[in-house]
């Protein structure tokens, strides 16, 4: 009998079968780390998107059913809970405006057929000042400076 | 020695012969001003506990192989300085990933979404040699030169909460990849990658968290890839309706 030891496979794992490994776990202090907060609010600001649209076409409807109704309406909306909802509305769909057009520059490729992608400042300049003008006409037309 | 402080290393250990789920050890050591992460864990293995897990190489930010949480974030331990941590620094295995043992995560499922990009130049007719090499002007480089400069580190899929909530989902790097060579003048693997990309788990199932670009240690910008790709995928759509592909 031989006395040399016996080999071992070290390599080998010491139970028969694929090796059994742990469930992965999400990401480590989400949603308060890094961009996952801004991410989560932008996402969250679907809800305005959602609530504004209904409300627009609760206001088409009330244009559409005579002044009666649209004075109706319009009393409706100076209840506090109204006004506060669109002041909240009004924050939080221009913070995300803000965002996407502050992320709009990384989704433009080096070109987009023949054209070279412009500079980054282009696109800020370009997209925060046409939202700069539009939002100002709109509240000049509301508070009845112009039209 | 001047400057040594004591540190300590809370570590997720696992092992799978043994534990239902992962547990932490603690461990004290003395630290020297100038060590990363990765020092750190190397000194806890070769003087404290041998029977800790995990993977290193090169310990110069090119190989990739030593990603790992650091206090919650993912970071590449050979570049993540100790003197950047307090008193007490918890070292966990990347998220999203599957734990093999202690910090050693399981990489198969990532590989199979690498070769699933078909990260490779493409070309319809191999150029005859007597035609010379490919040329390409430094303007066609830029255009997809920082996704190449990518180490396959995985952080950015450990970072991404799309991964978490769709695991088929492709992931930053590589749509990245599979970008890269899309942007590559000398590539003509478009229409075969963007089938891919906008496939379930595509590019579309990105809902642009953007974190993955922020953890990148070696600044890629794959978020930025995603959201291109995803609008060259659009007009590559909008242009196949109205004009033909010739069969391709």
């Amino acid at each position: 009998m031989s006395n040399a030891r016996p080999r071992l496979d070290a390599m080998r794992p010491s139970q028969p079968g694929p090796t059994r490994t742990a469930d992965p776990r999400p990401p480590d202090k989400f949603p308060g780390r890094g961009n996952y907060l801004g991410y989560v609010l932008f996402g969250s600001c679907g809800v305005f998107l959602l609530l504004s649209s209904i409300l627009v076409l609760r206001i088409v409807w009330a244009l559409a059913a005579g002044e009666a109704a649209w004075n109706d309406l319009m009393a409706q909306f100076q209840n506090p809970i109204y006004v506060a909802y669109h002041v909240l509305a009004f924050v939080g769909l221009v913070w995300f405006t803000l965002r996407f057009f502050s992320l709009f520059p990384k989704t433009q490729p080096a070109k987009i057929g023949p054209a070279p992608r412009p500079p980054d400042a282009f696109f800020a300049v370009a997209l925060n000042g046409a939202f700069a003008v539009v939002t100002a006409a709109l509240a000049a037309i509301l508070w009845g400076a112009v039209l | 020695m001047e400057g040594e402080t004591k540190k300590t290393f809370v570590v997720t250990r696992f092992d799978p012969d043994q534990d239902e789920a992962p547990r932490t050890d603690t461990y004290e050591i003395t630290v020297q001003p100038d060590w990363k992460v990765l020092d750190a864990l190397n000194h806890i293995k070769d003087h404290v506990d041998p029977t800790l897990s995990h993977r290193w190489s090169c310990r110069m930010a090119v190989c990739g192989s030593c990603g790992m949480n650091v206090n919650g974030e993912p970071k590449l331990t050979c570049k993540d300085a100790l003197s950047d941590y307090g008193d007490t620094v918890e070292v966990a295995p990347l998220a999203n990933f599957p734990v093999i043992r202690d910090l050693v995560v399981e990489m198969e499922g990532f590989m199979e979404k690498f070769k699933a990009v078909k990260p490779w130049i493409m070309v319809a007719k191999e150029r005859a040699i007597e035609e010379g090499t490919y040329r390409q002007s430094p303007e066609e480089l830029d255009a997809f030169k920082q996704f190449s400069m990518c180490i396959n580190c995985m952080l950015c899929y450990s970072a991404c909460p799309v991964v978490s909530a769709e695991p088929d989902f492709l992931g930053p790097a590589a749509i990245a990849l599979g970008h890269r060579y899309n942007q590559d003048s000398r590539d003509e693997g478009n229409a075969e990658r963007n089938e891919v990309f906008r496939d379930d788990g595509g590019v579309f199932a990105c809902s642009f968290a953007n974190e993955c670009s922020e953890v990148c240690p070696k600044n890629v910008d794959p978020s930025g890839a995603v959201q291109q790709a995803k609008l060259l995928n659009v007009i590559d759509w909008a242009t196949g309706l109205v004009v033909s592909r010739g069969g391709k």
